[in-house]
């Protein structure tokens, strides 16, 4: 048991490890290993072409989750204050962006975007058109997200604003943004996390001057992997590592604490 | 009656700009898209009325040079390649979930993270290095043609095995972790009960753990064969045309061969596919779990 356990986990990691290895590799080709080196990330340095689709990916990123953490998190409240009104349609709507596959996904908003381009003049594909279609699998996520905090809180609590005479405005910005700002904050990183990671939707709604870090790569790689390659991805590697130890520091940390608490 | 007006503009208000974007953005788009299933295409391979169901009987293989059973083959080929890399992963996946719920509890959600991390990179950088790994004169290429499966001097891509390793390599965490929710809350009574009554491993687990884990494996089947039947990075970078499957046939007709009713049928085949599986999911759910609703 132990020993598949141990397998699976060479099975999971060994790839990642391989790009990683690689990345450092003097030679040209991923057959041998030929001495440690850094040439291929100082060439990444000065590829220009790399460092567009670097920033292109961060404005991707963050323009799209901003948005939708608005338009998620409003939607999230009101799954919650209407939910007795038994909105059927709304959780199918939510959940079409989830289940739809990506490749479909895409290629309707590729059409759509064309279609509109041409007969109306609007939504040239570019970074534009691609944070539109960003958002719209990003809404449902920060909805859920959002929606799931309220149910844990206490109904109590809304009676109360309503019991002191608050203002709509007053509720907002002395209850639901304070005890909320952690589900915000939690759905913007969940929402950034999509975008950066999305490939197939990016794919198809990216104008020529609009390529991301995934669409770079996948392009690099279609004229065959290079240690150039390796080197990128496994800067991407390096970052998502950094982010599970995080997690995993965080919760041993939660878990310490709750501890001492208990005894 | 006021009250009830003054209530809805207030919900339009709220949920309003979501529900309108993921409406313009998503709703409408695959309406388009289906729409053009039922166009012919005009010389460009863009659609064009009159309305017809040419695109389905292209689909189903029937071209300008007769019948050819290539489409049809891409589609037997999305079904088996999906249907073969799903029962992998159910076999990787029982031991795994099994073992992290035997483990002591401060342990359980370091294992999950994990199974998880990898998924967190893009899946194409996943791909990437199987590309690594599978190229040719690496020494899992060399065992393999040294075992005789390959040529000589051939990489293990591009090929349906690289393609089925990588949607496994893809889909393990979804399968591990609902199959892990479920042994979490397993009653081991029922296991020590079939051993008492001196079953053998294979009888206990066909008869105390199947039952009590089916909700869990028939949620993962459902989140792994769905996205594994409709997959286009894996076959496209680790396949070559010889294992591509109904995503990539889809993509391609809106790009260089392009037939945009050809590609807009084939769309509409994987969303029916994936209605389909969300179906079976809740039937499965309502009738396996008296717990709360699947959906919120």
């Amino acid at each position: 048991m132990r020993l598949f356990w141990y397998a699976t986990m060479l099975f999971l990691y060994a790839p990642l490890a391989v790009v990683v290895l690689f990345s450092f590799n003097a030679a040209n080709s991923p057959a041998r290993f030929a001495g440690f080196s850094l040439r291929w990330y100082d060439r990444l340095m000065t590829n220009d072409a790399l460092l567009l689709a670097f920033k292109n990916s961060l404005i991707l990123g963050v323009s799209s989750s901003l948005i939708a953490v608005v338009f998620g998190a409003m939607l999230g409240y009101g799954m919650y204050r209407f939910r007795h009104w038994h909105l059927h349609w709304l959780v199918w709507l939510i959940y079409l962006p989830i289940v739809m596959p990506d490749v479909v996904y895409g290629i309707s908003e590729m059409t759509f975007f064309v279609a509109m381009h041409r007969n109306f003049g609007i939504f040239e594909p570019g970074l534009s058109t691609m944070i539109l279609a960003h958002v719209s699998f990003q809404i449902p996520f920060v909805a859920l997200l959002v929606h799931s905090r309220l149910l844990v809180l206490d109904p109590l609590l809304f009676e109360a604003c309503a019991d002191l005479y608050a203002s709509p405005l007053k509720r907002l910005r002395y209850f639901l943004i304070p005890v909320l700002w952690p589900a915000l904050l939690a759905s913007f990183l969940l929402a950034f996390t999509l975008s950066i990671d999305d490939f197939v939707i990016s794919f198809f709604t990216a104008g020529p001057s609009s390529t991301t870090l995934p669409i770079y790569i996948w392009s690099a790689v279609r004229k065959g992997i290079t240690p150039e390659v390796n080197a990128v991805a496994a800067l991407i590697i390096a970052a998502v590592g950094i982010a599970g130890l995080a997690a995993l520091v965080y919760h041993h940390v939660k878990f310490r604490f709750s501890h001492s608490v208990k005894t | 009656m006021q009250q009830i007006a003054k209530q809805t503009g207030q919900l339009v208000a709220i949920i309003g700009p979501g529900v309108l974007w993921i409406i313009v953005f998503l709703v409408l788009p695959s309406l388009y898209l289906i729409s053009i299933a039922f166009l012919s295409n005009d010389p460009y391979g863009l659609p064009q009325l009159p309305l017809s169901l040419h695109a389905f009987r292209e689909l189903a293989g029937f071209g300008l040079l007769g019948w050819s059973p290539g489409n049809l083959y891409t589609l037997g080929r999305s079904l088996w390649q999906a249907t073969f890399a799903t029962i992998l992963v159910i076999l990787i996946s029982y031991p795994i979930a099994y073992y992290i719920a035997t483990r002591p509890v401060h342990l359980r959600p370091l294992m999950l993270v994990l199974i998880v991390v990898p998924s967190w990179t893009n899946q194409v950088i996943r791909a990437v290095g199987w590309m690594n790994l599978f190229s040719p004169g690496t020494p899992l290429a060399n065992l393999s043609a040294m075992l005789g499966f390959t040529e000589p001097q051939m990489g293990l891509f591009p090929s349906q095995f690289a393609v089925v390793v990588g949607m496994v390599y893809n889909f393990l965490p979804f399968m591990v972790l609902p199959l892990y929710a479920a042994f979490e809350r397993l009653d081991h009574a029922q296991v020590e009960a079939a051993r008492d009554l001196f079953a053998t491993p294979m009888r206990a687990f066909v008869h105390a753990v199947l039952p009590q884990t089916l909700p869990g494996l028939l949620a993962g089947t459902v989140l792994v064969a769905v996205p594994a039947f409709g997959m286009f990075v894996v076959p496209e970078l680790l396949g070559g045309g010889r294992s591509s499957m109904i995503g990539n046939l889809v993509a391609r007709q809106f790009a260089d061969g392009a037939n945009w009713p050809l590609g807009a049928a084939g769309a509409l085949l994987m969303i029916l596919a994936t209605l389909l599986g969300l179906y079976i999911l809740r039937r499965a759910a309502r009738r396996l779990s008296s717990e709360r609703e699947m959906l919120l």
